[in-house]
């Protein structure tokens, strides 16, 4: 099925892309609603409730929702009462909240907050409130960076807010987003607009590959069939997903909360885009090539896999991933990370919960897409947007701190934790599968507990 | 990436050349009654089996000579391409000590638009043959050697010729999809390079198409 070029774009109003589809709605048309259980609302934003558990080739996995939208907005120039928008705000998520259970059927929405925000709209408060990483010795919410393998151009952004929305009904996300933005029209004004979507393991070609097949996207036809993502390999297996409060501020007593604990059950996001060259992925790299550069040089995986285990007792260190480079001149994408990314020892977490050794810390929520690079912007010649649709990732994680993420992020580069650096050149063959990966935003948001969702820190100027 | 010659400089020259080239091909082709011609034979006409084109076969004769084995002849090239050895889109024949042979076509557009096509032989081995990579990493250079056709991507039969689809390729096969077979204890491989103008889907019919046109042209 190829879309024609009408049936890809939307009109250019960001109220009309809110409630717009565009080829999103090719998601619904291609998979049956999957059937999920359990619901509730946790005083956390960022955890998803009733998420279905599988197996996929032995390995247990957890099945992300089919449709993610994320909504960047800058607090407006004469905003009004910033008190009035947070009640408005409040109410509205409320209400939502009312209507939809924060499970995959229903909908889950976290709203995160940016530097820009805390240092314009509430100084003071954040100064003393803010939450402090005492490990990095920084705020808990620093400004982007640009790493070793981001082009120099990367866009560090500098929205006051976001918003993403997680379900397997569309529907859901088009009328909430459009509910909220009418609501807080003259105080939010949109800059832009994300969406996507993630295969649900559950048969067939599955939906990256039909998604981007019907787009058109270089390389498309080589997607395996059945992918989670286009990169051809399931990243969300349990194991390599942290466990649900493991991400909060004040689990693994890295952060400071400060004299309220103001953030107490809040937790960080960080949010890019990159653009995945699937064509060069698939051409260029054999499946044992795609293997070693996705997990582990020389790791003994059936050919044609598609979930490979990722079990903490397989956790790669930093001293192993230094010997696979000086002896294959080449890292793996997850093990070069773990050693950053997993738990370096058991931890008795804040909640009582012992998180042994190898345990994962990010909780992903990142989703491919077909946006380029997003679906609707407020700035289309700042953000280079282009019609033609092409296969990318809008990356989504949850990390204690932006200092957390952004060693995971280093590793993945050859930084390691402990201050080795593998001397790799940008776009090096060797480093992981950045050679095939172009990111072209960034920026770090802090999540505050669903209490104090809207305009935090407002009440206490 | 495998270094290629750029052959000419700007379209406007090549758009000139095509004009005057392509009419003699299309000729050539039409004589020759090649199997490249999709639209459907009269219906009483049984097809006629391709032939190696007049022009073309000469050459193609004489390397087979030098091999010392069969060698495979094109009736149907992408356009701009035509098969013959020596023409204006030849980008160069080798043949190893080994006898094993590679026979290449290419149309070059700065920056970086190609349609580049290679015919291949491995006289008397069926094995696909290994490739040398070498990956200079913190001023240490890591050899490896790998199959140099990988990823087979299922199995098509042309007339006579069952071939393997391979879609990760080394050498000066990179970043081309490539069909290899076998034939009387030897290993044949034609590709086409996956770049612009081309799309994945284009290059795979065109590939097909020569696929289909394959003339075996003994010593």
């Amino acid at each position: 099925m190829k879309l024609t070029r009408k049936e890809l774009l939307v009109g250019g109003a960001a109220g009309a892309a809110l409630g717009a589809a565009g080829i999103y709605e090719l998601v619904d048309r291609l998979a049956d609603s999957p059937t999920h259980f359990g619901e509730g609302r946790e005083p956390e934003q960022h955890l998803l409730d009733g998420m279905r558990i599988e197996r996929s080739e032995g390995v247990e996995v957890v099945i992300p929702t089919r449709h993610h939208q994320m909504v960047t907005a800058k607090i407006a120039d004469s905003p009004g009462s910033l008190a009035d928008a947070r009640a408005a705000l409040s109410e509205v998520l409320q209400k939502l909240d009312d209507e939809h259970p924060g499970t995959p059927e229903g909908l889950a929405i976290t709203v995160a907050w940016g530097l820009p925000y805390f240092h314009t709209h509430v100084p003071a408060a954040a100064a003393q409130h803010l939450p402090f990483d005492r490990r990095a010795g920084k705020h808990a919410l620093l400004d982007a960076r640009r790493f070793p393998s981001d082009p120099p151009d990367a866009r560090l952004e500098d929205n006051d807010v976001a918003f993403l929305f997680r379900t397997d009904h569309q529907e859901h996300i088009q009328k909430a987003a459009t509910e909220i933005f009418d609501r807080m029209k003259g105080v939010l004004a949109i800059t832009s607009i994300r969406k996507g979507f993630a295969g649900q393991l559950d048969g067939g070609p599955g939906l990256p590959k039909e998604m981007a097949t019907a787009a058109g996207v270089p390389g498309a036809e080589l997607i395996p069939d059945g992918a989670e993502l286009f990169l051809g390999f399931t990243s969300t297996q349990r194991h390599a997903l942290g466990p649900p409060r493991i991400v909060n501020f004040e689990t693994l007593g890295l952060v400071d909360l400060g004299p309220r604990s103001y953030f107490r059950g809040g937790t960080h996001m960080h949010l890019s885009h990159v653009f995945e060259d699937l064509e060069a992925w698939y051409l260029n790299f054999d499946f044992r090539e795609r293997v070693n550069t996705t997990f582990k040089p020389r790791m003994p995986v059936k050919e044609g896999t598609q979930t490979v285990p990722q079990p903490p007792a397989r956790a790669s260190s930093a001293s192993e991933v230094e010997r696979d480079f000086h002896r294959f001149g080449a890292i793996g994408h997850s093990s070069s990370i773990q050693p950053a990314s997993r738990l370096q020892h058991d931890v008795r977490g804040s909640d009582g919960t012992l998180y042994r050794k190898g345990t994962a810390i990010p909780q992903r929520a990142d989703f491919n897409t077909l946006d380029n690079p997003f679906f609707w912007s407020a700035t289309p010649d700042l953000d280079r947007m282009t019609d033609e649709p092409a296969a990318g990732l809008h990356f989504v994680v949850f990390n204690p701190t932006s200092d957390d993420f952004h060693r995971n992020r280093l590793a993945m580069d050859g930084v390691m934790p402990g201050g080795a650096k593998l001397p790799f050149a940008r776009g090096d063959r060797g480093q992981g599968f950045n050679a095939i990966l172009q990111t072209t935003h960034r920026q770090n948001f802090l999540v505050p507990p669903r209490r104090h969702r809207s305009f935090p820190l407002v009440e206490l100027r | 990436m495998a270094v290629r010659a750029s052959r000419f400089t700007g379209y406007n020259v090549l758009m000139l050349r095509l004009a005057g080239a392509g009419i003699l091909v299309a000729l050539a082709l039409m004589a020759s009654a090649c199997s490249g011609d999709e639209s459907k034979p009269a219906a009483a006409a049984p097809p006629k089996a391709p032939t190696c084109p007049q022009s073309w076969k000469g050459a193609w004769h004489r390397l087979a000579v030098r091999v010392g084995a069969p060698v495979y002849c094109p009736t149907w090239m992408p356009n701009p391409l035509d098969g013959e050895i020596g023409g204006q889109w030849d980008n160069g024949v080798s043949v190893k000590k080994d006898r094993s042979y590679l026979v290449s076509f290419l149309w070059h557009e700065p920056p970086a638009q190609d349609v580049h096509v290679n015919f291949r032989g491995y006289p008397g081995r069926t094995k696909i043959p290994r490739c040398e990579d070498v990956e200079v990493v913190a001023g240490k250079a890591h050899k490896t050697y790998s199959p140099c056709f990988s990823d087979p991507n299922g199995k098509r039969r042309f007339g006579p010729i069952a071939a393997t689809l391979y879609t990760v390729n080394r050498g000066v096969d990179q970043w081309h999809i490539l069909y290899a077979w076998k034939d009387h204890g030897s290993l044949y491989a034609v590709s086409e390079h996956v770049a612009k103008p081309l799309t994945f889907q284009q290059v795979r019919r065109n590939l097909d198409r020569v696929m289909r046109g394959l003339v075996r042209v003994s010593p």
